[in-house]
């Protein structure tokens, strides 16, 4: 601390008392995620998990006939892939985004960072939507990879075979294409919700481990109780029922009211988890750091 | 107009359950001034300096900030402020210059070099770019000096700067807050070390368990203070001890550390120590213990449980 300091008074800052919008804060927010190796390790997963998968299960000799779309999946690719996506709605797609959103908020109480950020021109209101966004972001990049991993790969390792839908119609491979896309791209609600769900535990309980793991065993739990009979009154609000709705693609004729359902279902929570979580923040008193 | 002040609190509290951590402060420091807040372990200086921040909420009472309060302006009281709160946390996964970048998003954007040149006012020039996680405790403090520089402030908020550091740490630490002082700077300072305050500060606020226990400036506090102590050593303490009743000074036996303890004004002890010598008593030391002002300090801040008061000292002697 030898350096010379020149005068502070009367000088023009370099930086111009103003508050900074949420695209500066967005920024940050990404920048970090890029250093983080849990994001990247994410994505790679993502990309590099589906391939031995697929090779396990085109290599059984048995077919899992018990699972959907199980009595195919070794001998064609469109089966192989819902297949695998009836598999990741189960607890694989909220631990992913979970991954990032259970830690955003509560990674700045880990390192004790708010003071840090929330000292400089930027309101809570702002950081806390340039986390929602970058979890989002983040939610939807690793769906968009896990979904043109696990097709790609099976219809490159398995084949393109006209696939048998639900309702034992037949399905030319084109068709069959576009509509397993669109089973993968009908998690998306889902997988949004989840993600303002693990960003609600992130703000609330201030732990990433808790922020991470509860989203995926709410996943779970929601999934076994809509196994349950006798619970018709709450199986609509549950996450894990949207799931299930890209099974109204593949029967003859077609159903997608499910689908507009399943993402009504997720609109209720991420408004519900985000309005807690945003009021939480908002009303905190930062003592830690 | 008189120029709004930089900090006008005015009748804060703050509590934790039935703990009053922050009990109606009262601080006003003006532009330029070099401000001191001390007090001991758990005064409250921390929980005043998070309200300033608007980290924390208070239960009653404003806090103005060049005139803006949190409730009228949000972050935007925080216009011209900078500094930190207990240690400075930054992301550890990030070097150094990243940290600073990333902060300089958050406040608009930065010049190009600006980020350069507070490393280098702080010394971090050439750890800027390994990451933070494998800092010392002073290179953190450092790069927290470093990022409240950056916002170009018109008030630097401390909290303990020197806490943690080595004695090299602290005197570099003390020379910059001096500097940036002397350079027009408002400068609001926590400490819990009167010599710290003393050495810094114009104005002082000292706070005892959430209150203010003094407020003032340093030369008013110097006025208060008790007459300097110097721990004593001679070749015979016991003729020591007679020689003293007529040189206006109070000369005791120390228990604790043995030897003698010498009490009172500055001219008076050297009239003695003269007396000691001419008397042909050999005197083997004569040490400062507590500057006054740190007596003053404990004084003010001692509690029930905390360091005896003078007199009970005396009556200690007194039964035995
Ligand atoms: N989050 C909290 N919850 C409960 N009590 C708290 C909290 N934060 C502070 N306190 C209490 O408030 C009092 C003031 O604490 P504070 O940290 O402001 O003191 P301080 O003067 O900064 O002390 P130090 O010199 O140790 O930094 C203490 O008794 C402390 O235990
Ligand atoms: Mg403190």
């Amino acid at each position: 601390m030898t350096a010379t300091i020149e005068t502070f008074a009367g000088r023009r800052p370099h930086v111009q008392p103003r508050r900074v919008g949420t695209g500066a804060v967005l920024r940050w927010e990404l920048r970090k995620l890029a250093h983080q190796w849990r994001a990247k390790a994410v994505l790679l997963a993502a990309l590099v998990g589906p391939i031995p998968v697929v090779f396990v299960i085109h290599g059984q000799s048995r077919p899992p006939k018990d699972s959907l779309f199980g009595r195919f999946a070794t001998e064609n690719g469109f089966a192989l892939a819902l297949l695998i996506l009836g598999f990741a709605a189960q607890w694989a797609l909220p631990l992913l985004t979970s991954i990032v959103a259970g830690d955003i908020f509560a990674s700045e109480d880990q390192h004790g960072t708010w003071k840090t950020v929330l000292t400089r021109s930027t309101s809570r209101g702002r950081i806390f939507w340039a986390k929602t966004l970058t979890a989002a972001l983040f939610a939807v990049v690793t769906l968009a990879v896990l979904a043109a991993s696990t097709i790609a790969s099976s219809v490159l390792i398995v084949g393109r075979q006209p696939l048998t839908g639900l309702s034992g119609q037949q399905i030319a491979p084109s068709h069959a294409l576009a509509l397993v896309t669109a089973s993968w791209a009908s998690m998306l609600p889902g997988m949004l919700a989840f993600t303002c769900l693990a960003i609600l535990i992130s703000v609330w309980s201030r732990n990433p481990a808790a922020g991470i793991a509860a989203p995926a065993v709410i996943g779970m739990v929601m999934q076994l109780v809509g196994a349950l009979g006798g619970v018709e009154p709450i199986r609509p609000f549950l996450l894990s029922t949207g799931f299930e709705a890209w099974h109204g693609l593949l029967t003859a004729p077609r159903f997608t009211q499910p689908i507009l359902e399943g993402a009504v279902t997720s609109a209720g929570w991420c408004v519900v988890t985000l309005a807690i979580a945003y009021l939480t923040l908002r009303r905190r008193d930062i003592t830690g750091g | 107009m008189t120029e709004a002040l930089a900090v006008d609190a005015q009748g804060v509290t703050k509590t934790y359950g039935s703990l009053r951590a922050v009990d109606d402060i009262t601080i006003r420091v003006a532009p330029g001034e070099v401000y001191g807040v001390l007090g001991p372990n758990g005064a409250g200086k921390t929980t005043f300096l998070r309200m300033l921040f608007g980290l924390i909420r208070p239960d009653s009472g404003t806090i103005r900030i060049f005139g803006n309060t949190w409730q009228d302006a949000g972050v935007g009281a925080l216009a011209g402020v900078a500094g930190f709160i207990e240690s400075p946390r930054f992301y550890p996964y990030l070097t150094g210059r990243q940290n600073l970048e990333g902060l300089a998003l958050l406040d608009g954007g930065t010049t190009p070099g600006r980020i350069d040149e507070v490393l280098a006012m702080v010394d971090l020039s050439d750890r800027a770019d390994r990451k933070v996680g494998g800092y010392s405790y002073g290179m953190k403090q450092r790069l927290g000096v470093a990022a409240s520089l950056l916002r170009d402030p018109r008030l630097l908020v401390l909290d303990e700067p020197a806490n943690g550091l080595d004695p090299a740490g602290i005197r570099d630490m003390r020379a910059l807050v001096k500097r940036l002082a002397a350079s027009g700077l408002t400068v609001l300072l926590s400490s819990h070390h009167m010599d710290e305050v003393e050495e810094i500060c114009d104005n002082v606020t000292i706070m005892r368990r959430g209150s203010v226990a003094f407020h003032g400036t340093i030369a008013e506090l110097r006025a208060m203070a008790p007459d300097p102590g110097h721990a004593l050593r001679t070749s015979n303490d016991t003729a020591a001890v007679r020689l003293a009743e007529n040189h206006g000074v109070r000369v005791e036996i120390d228990d604790a550390e043995g030897g003698l303890t010498v009490t009172g004004p500055q001219q008076a002890v050297s009239a003695y120590v003269a007396a000691l010598v001419a008397a042909g008593i050999e005197l083997r030391a004569l040490t400062p213990t507590q500057t006054p002002l740190e007596a003053l300090f404990f004084m003010l801040t001692d509690d029930e449980t905390g360091r005896m008061e003078p007199q009970d000292l005396d009556e200690m002697e007194a039964a035995g």
